[in-house]
């Protein structure tokens, strides 16, 4: 699940920061708004991330954070990389 | 970014990078939450010290009250007029400091209550919380000037047991003075010309 370029970048972030919307992944990982979200949505069908659609005014605001087992998948990742680097 | 299979080397350039990014620049508007309670206490405090002089109606000393009614529905109109993009470890510790510190700011004068309104060094523990919360959010965000005015309003804060009579309300206002509102603009300050330079993440 997570060897994948923008998945990997999205998680990277989420381990780092509570939250963070969709307009601050998309800059930071400076993907394309239709492939983050179609990266987004299987992270959370993964149970990795949760996404929250919420209305600030008029305009949607979706919030992301990372749930246990994504923080989990992602420490297995980097020890894994971690492994093979030696 | 595409969606592509990687290799190692490639992931851990994409951790590296992603970690570099989520480095925290200073955030645009930070100062403001300092702006709107430091004004609205210094002007609340002048209002009654002038107010009290003038009239000597003790009943005026009730609009302290007027601190968290202007101040808390006006912060909540703040936070939600504009959604922060990113909540970082740092936001949330902040914002515990700030809710516990704000919890006790509103129960002492309510206890002080059932104590004799005379005695009771209000004032000095309401600030003492305050400055508690000024020097602590500046240690964390690690910016000088605010630990800075926060030390310094700890030491005003004790002051105001020595200060006695209405004079109390006068430094009572220009420790928000110099605790919140200079501290305040120089934050937007310094947040402005971070953005300008590329270090700035907006909330």
């Amino acid at each position: 699940m997570l060897h994948s370029q923008l998945r990997l970048a999205v998680m990277a972030i989420l381990m780092n920061v509570e939250e963070a919307d969709f307009v601050y992944l998309k800059e930071k990982t400076q993907s394309t708004a239709g492939n983050l979200s179609v990266q987004l949505d299987k992270l959370s069908e993964a149970g990795y991330i949760k996404v929250e659609k919420s209305f600030v005014g008029k305009k949607t605001h979706t919030a992301c954070r990372i749930l246990p087992a994504g923080r989990k998948a992602f420490e297995s990742y980097v020890q894994a990389l971690k492994d093979y680097i030696g | 970014m595409k969606e592509k299979t990687l290799t190692e080397k490639e992931s851990i350039e994409i951790i590296s990078r992603m970690i570099q990014e989520t480095k925290e620049g200073m955030r645009e508007g930070s100062g403001n939450m300092f702006l709107l309670w430091g004004y609205v206490s210094t002007i609340v405090s002048l209002i009654i010290y002038f107010g009290y002089n003038a009239t000597g109606y003790s009943n005026i000393f009730w609009l302290w009250w007027l601190i968290p009614v202007i101040g808390w529905p006006a912060m909540i109109y703040m936070l939600k007029r504009k959604k922060k993009r990113v909540v970082t470890y740092v936001d949330k510790v902040i914002g515990y400091i700030w809710t516990v510190l704000g919890v006790c700011a509103m129960l002492v004068p309510i206890f002080s209550f059932t104590q004799h309104a005379g005695t009771f060094p209000i004032l000095f523990i309401e600030a003492l919380l305050i400055n508690i919360g000024v020097t602590m959010t500046g240690l964390v965000i690690k910016y000088k000037l605010l630990i800075a005015s926060g030390f310094i309003g700890i030491i005003f804060s004790f002051i105001l047991l020595f200060v006695h009579g209405l004079s109390c309300i006068l430094v009572f206002a220009a420790m928000f003075v110099i605790l919140m509102i200079i501290p305040g603009h120089a934050l937007n300050v310094a947040s402005k010309k971070s953005k300008k330079y590329g270090l700035c993440s907006e909330s």
